[in-house]
């Protein structure tokens, strides 16, 4: 496969965390290719390095040792300030909880990532607008996060993480902390995303039925690759995303 | 000023601790402010319109000592004196202990040449001087003190000394409209009246007000003099008439290291105040800050965010603390006048606003700094705990 064609290229990763003298490996030789408009589930029991091979990925943390390469750069040689100009043009994030600020209303909270560009005042509100709607939020965009219910702070969440059209979008257990129903509706959008706008998403979940929505689940086992497992039985969803304006 | 209603918000995500905040922020500048003004009132009582040419020749040891009237023979002869006026402090009460007012008995015709700037002089009707002149029980006050108490020219205003066990009746027949409302609080009269009641007064005097002629020669002159009386019965000390002023205030103590002491002990508080707020407000957000790194917000531009917030804190309590402290200058020198008479020229000076500006604004980015310094370089893996 051509390297144009992926989107994260990992080889001989691995990250430890320090505990004074102790050195506590965490990842451990990871060697991972993710392509350009893939949908990939990490799974694994507790302890297994899923969320900290998430975090290298969309560049938050470092790595130890080995080469990290995401949306054609080089991560490791970008320092602090690149890393998030970086992030900012290249990463959508999706948190368990939502992580938006209570103070702005859904409208601003989708914005925040577009007050980083140069774009004026005219085109931040189109693309607002336009995420807003994408996940059927535009009727709320004046209410609060503490005026939204779970999943409609998620789905806010999900406009916010796409709102500057982002290649990869990384999501960490997005439906850990909504029922099954909302859960679902997630799962469900995020897929649009992926096979209507083409968005590269790396997700972390605990949860088997939410990986199936994934088109490849990647296993890790105490912090190196276990298995990975194609899905192959994922049905092609109904255009339900309005036009790209 | 895309980022102006990111700030705002988040100032007033807790509008209580916030209000409140900008409250003892708003307190302690008025305080500072207050302070400050006070201090410079008081120093400007030691300095007047005619002080630059004056100076005063008192008893060594203490100006509550008085001296020999006789001294003036050799004042007379000073070449560079213009003119010299004998003066007692006489303390007394009009009525009540507790409507205090400066009184002096003095000589009435040098008097007034001496302190002509203060007494504005060419504005007092030639006829109001001739009176005062002429009557040996008259009186010149200050049309402020005059205001006070209700005074009419013609009117007779009984003065009782502690100090010298004496009761004088006196009659107004100067009220003078002095430059600064603060030299319109005092009252002359005879010293006359004085040295013939009080037996130990005779031939004595509290102290000289000495003009000379050129402010140059004024040193010369007071060390002459003082060399002059030296090893006599009683020495002389000859100073500056401001620094006999500032001895005269220092009667109240050490009021310049008080104040200055309580303007830092407040300082110190509008830190600790704003330190603590700031902290814990940046702590609250912790996974907020961490959030917004992660979407691609570097480390300086959180800080830069976190300053404006500590700035915006400072600016508001810095705002409304002036507000108060300019409506109680106003209300001190009109209300207060009447108790204390120096506070009739009580003004709060642009300088004093600036500093107290500065101050606070100093003080809100030192105790933002750190909280915000930390937040901005915290890792953003553990602020978001997990992702």
């Amino acid at each position: 496969m051509a390297d144009g064609d992926l989107s994260v290229r990992l080889r001989g990763l691995a990250k430890s965390y320090w505990r004074g003298p102790l050195e506590i490996p965490v990842l451990t030789g990871i060697d991972l290719d993710i392509v350009r408009g893939g949908y990939y589930a990490l799974m694994g029991p507790s302890g297994s390095g899923k969320t900290t091979l998430l975090n290298l990925i969309a560049g938050i943390d470092r790595p130890s040792g080995g080469e990290l390469e995401v949306c054609g750069f080089a991560l490791n040689q970008l320092n602090d300030d690149q890393l998030a100009g970086w992030r900012s043009r290249y990463v959508g994030f999706i948190f368990q909880n939502y992580n938006l600020i209570p103070v702005l209303s859904a409208f601003e909270n989708v914005e925040l990532p577009l007050l980083l560009s140069d774009l004026g005042r005219a085109e931040r509100r189109r693309r607002v607008l336009r995420a807003l709607s994408l996940v059927n939020l535009t009727d709320r965009m004046d209410n609060y996060p503490r005026q939204l219910s779970g999943g409609q702070e998620q789905r806010v969440a999900i406009a916010r993480a796409i709102v500057h059209d982002p290649e990869l979008i990384v999501a960490d257990e997005p439906t850990g902390a909504l029922d099954a129903s909302n859960a679902e509706e997630v799962m469900v959008l995020l897929e649009h995303l992926n096979q209507e706008l083409g968005k590269t998403i790396v997700l972390v979940t605990h949860d088997p039925k939410a990986a199936l929505h994934a088109r490849t689940q990647i296993h890790l086992e105490k912090g190196v690759l276990d298995r990975t497992v194609e899905v192959h039985d994922r049905p092609r969803l109904t255009p339900i995303l309005p036009a790209p304006a | 000023m895309k980022f102006l209603t990111l700030i705002l918000r988040s100032l007033f995500r807790s509008r209580r601790r916030t209000v409140l905040t900008v409250a003892s922020l708003a307190v302690s500048v008025f305080l500072i402010a207050m302070l400050q003004s006070l201090l410079g009132t008081m120093d400007a009582l030691t300095t007047s319109a005619g002080s630059g040419t004056r100076f005063v020749v008192q008893d060594k040891a203490s100006f509550t000592n008085v001296i020999p009237l006789a001294y003036a023979n050799f004042l007379r002869q000073q070449p560079e004196i213009e003119q010299y006026t004998a003066f007692q402090w006489f303390g007394g009460e009009y009525q009540d202990p507790k409507n205090f007012f400066a009184n002096f008995a003095v000589d009435p015709e040098t008097y007034l040449n001496v302190y002509r700037e203060e007494a504005n002089l060419p504005s007092i009707p030639v006829e109001q001087v001739r009176d005062f002149l002429r009557d040996g029980n008259g009186c010149i006050v200050g049309q402020t003190l005059a205001d006070r108490f209700g005074w009419k020219l013609g009117d007779v205003v009984p003065l009782r000394s502690p100090i010298f066990n004496l009761t004088v009746r006196l009659n107004i027949r100067i009220i003078f409209k002095g430059k600064r409302n603060s030299d319109e609080t005092f009252l002359a009269f005879n010293i006359k009246q004085l040295q013939e009641a009080v037996p130990w007064m005779k031939g004595r005097v509290g102290a000289f007000t000495v003009r000379a002629r050129n402010p140059a020669d004024i040193p010369k002159l007071c060390e002459r003099i003082d060399r002059h009386f030296a090893n006599s019965a009683q020495e002389t000390l000859s100073i500056t008439e401001n620094a006999f002023n500032l001895n005269m205030m220092k009667m109240l103590g050490d009021y310049s290291t008080m104040f200055h002491s309580i303007s830092a002990a407040v300082l110190v508080a509008i830190l600790i105040v704003t330190a603590n707020t700031m902290a814990m407000a940046i702590r609250e957000r912790t996974t907020q800050i961490s959030t917004m790194r992660a979407l691609g917000f570097t480390s300086g531009r959180i800080l830069s965010l976190l300053m404006a917030e500590g700035l915006l804190l400072s600016l508001l309590g810095s705002g409304l603390g002036i507000l108060m402290a300019l409506g109680a200058a106003d209300v001190a020198a009109k209300q207060g006048g009447a108790l204390l008479p120096w506070l009739a020229d009580f003004i709060i000076t642009p300088e004093t606003l600036l500093l107290c500006v500065l101050l606070t604004l100093g003080l809100g980015l030192l105790s933002t700094f750190i909280p915000a310094y930390r937040a901005s370089r915290r890792p953003i893996i553990d602020g978001l705990r997990a992702l």
